[in-house]
């Protein structure tokens, strides 16, 4: 780090030192050079549910906060919170909020919010959770929640990036689930994990959209194309793939969830990739 | 592109949008609620949750007239960030066209809370 960067994060934490609303950086993985992911205290009245987002950030060169939506990666019974991040070169706050290292301090706002949540489908058997890129933050969240297994019998986690090596946070998720002491159990007799990558060779290569309408992931999972009786369906990812997904749960008949109005699909909208 | 509350929020009022506001930008007048566009972050999350789906994203064709609209008026109504009992009238008046120019109230809300 340079001696710039390291006076810039002194002033940075200075200026949070008496916000009440910044925590403290307790780890930061950089898995490749587009991709972060960084672990911060918790409040202990900060409640959330999980599949939620809430604004994160830090202040910029006037002191004011700059913050940004990000998914909530962690479960909601851990002591921390995690989030999954790109680095934007030019990025506002990226391209700061890739600096930070243990010890600094980041903005986190009390409310979380969102249409991720389980309390906005009605219930059923199999949950599919269509993300590209960090799309997946919040089913890092969701598929280490017990209530997401008591809920559905199979979960189908589907996980689209252009290389393997953006695979790799949300393979590690999934690995550490299978054994976590709380949920490990649950993980292992329902979640089914299926990446996919499109600009590189892999086990399974095509876009979602693609392995959803042509039936080839159907086929592979050994599941039935969706049906609003038995299937729910949370997506998360770029604006297009959200589209188009949504597209393809119109035409089987589910309709749209809200915290209101439990339906039989939920899509992410403040995610921007 | 931000989020705008139409017509049909007026004297229904509901207030469910606000719970879900992520940034607390709704502003509220006598009989209805609109948002700052300079404080939206364009998540999405209240339009959904708006039983009179009076909330639209700016880009809807019959969005235009709200945005200048929300805009004006956020500036001189109060915050609102605790959801409320929606108005008596709420339920009556759903649906009903032309509340601009039949109900709507250019006053603030007042300040009980």
């Amino acid at each position: 780090m340079s001696a710039l960067s390291i006076a810039s994060n002194i002033k940075i934490n200075e200026q949070l030192l008496s916000n009440p609303e910044s925590q403290i950086v307790t780890n930061v993985v950089h898995w490749t050079d587009t991709l972060f992911s960084f672990r911060l205290s918790r409040d202990n009245n900060f409640r959330f549910r999980s599949g939620e987002f809430v604004m994160i950030g830090l202040p910029d060169e006037t002191g004011k906060p700059l913050l940004r939506a990000y998914s909530i990666a962690s479960p909601n019974w851990d002591e921390e919170l995690e989030f999954y991040s790109i680095k934007v070169p030019d990025g506002p706050l990226t391209s700061r909020l890739q600096k930070i290292v243990p010890g600094d301090r980041v903005i986190v706002k009390s409310k979380s919010v969102g249409t991720l949540v389980t309390d906005a489908l009605l219930p059923g058997e199999n949950l599919w959770m269509i993300a590209t890129g960090t799309g997946v933050a919040p089913f890092a969240s969701l598929i280490r929640d017990p209530d997401v297994y008591e809920r559905f019998n199979k979960i189908i986690l589907v996980h689209t990036c252009r290389k393997n090596a953006q695979l790799v946070y949300g393979s590690r998720i999934v690995d550490n689930a299978r054994t976590d002491p709380l949920v490990g159990d649950m993980v292992q007799d329902k979640l089914i994990y299926y990446p996919t990558t499109t600009a590189e060779p892999s086990l399974k290569q095509g876009r979602p959209t693609t392995l959803i309408e042509s039936g080839e992931i159907f086929l592979d999972l050994n599941l039935s194309p969706w049906n609003a009786a038995i299937d729910r369906v949370m997506i998360c990812g770029s604006l297009a793939m959200n589209k188009d997904v949504v597209a393809l749960c119109e035409q089987q008949g589910l309709s749209e969830g809200s915290n209101n109005t439990p339906g039989e699909f939920v899509v992410e909208k403040a995610f921007v990739d | 592109m931000t989020f705008v509350v139409t017509e049909n929020c007026i004297a229904c009022k509901y207030t469910d949008c606000v719970s879900a506001c992520p940034v607390d930008c709704f502003y509220e007048g006598e009989n209805m609620l609109v948002i700052d566009p300079d404080g939206c972050i364009d998540c999405g999350v209240c339009e959904p949750e708006c039983p009179a789906s009076a909330i639209l994203a700016d880009t809807h064709e019959d969005a235009e007239p709200w945005i200048s609209f929300n805009s004006k008026y956020a500036k001189l109504w109060p915050v609102i960030t605790t959801i409320r009992e929606p108005l008596p009238t709420a339920d009556a008046q759903d649906g009903i066209p032309g509340k601009l120019h039949t109900v709507f109230s250019e006053q603030p809300a007042t300040q009980e809370a």
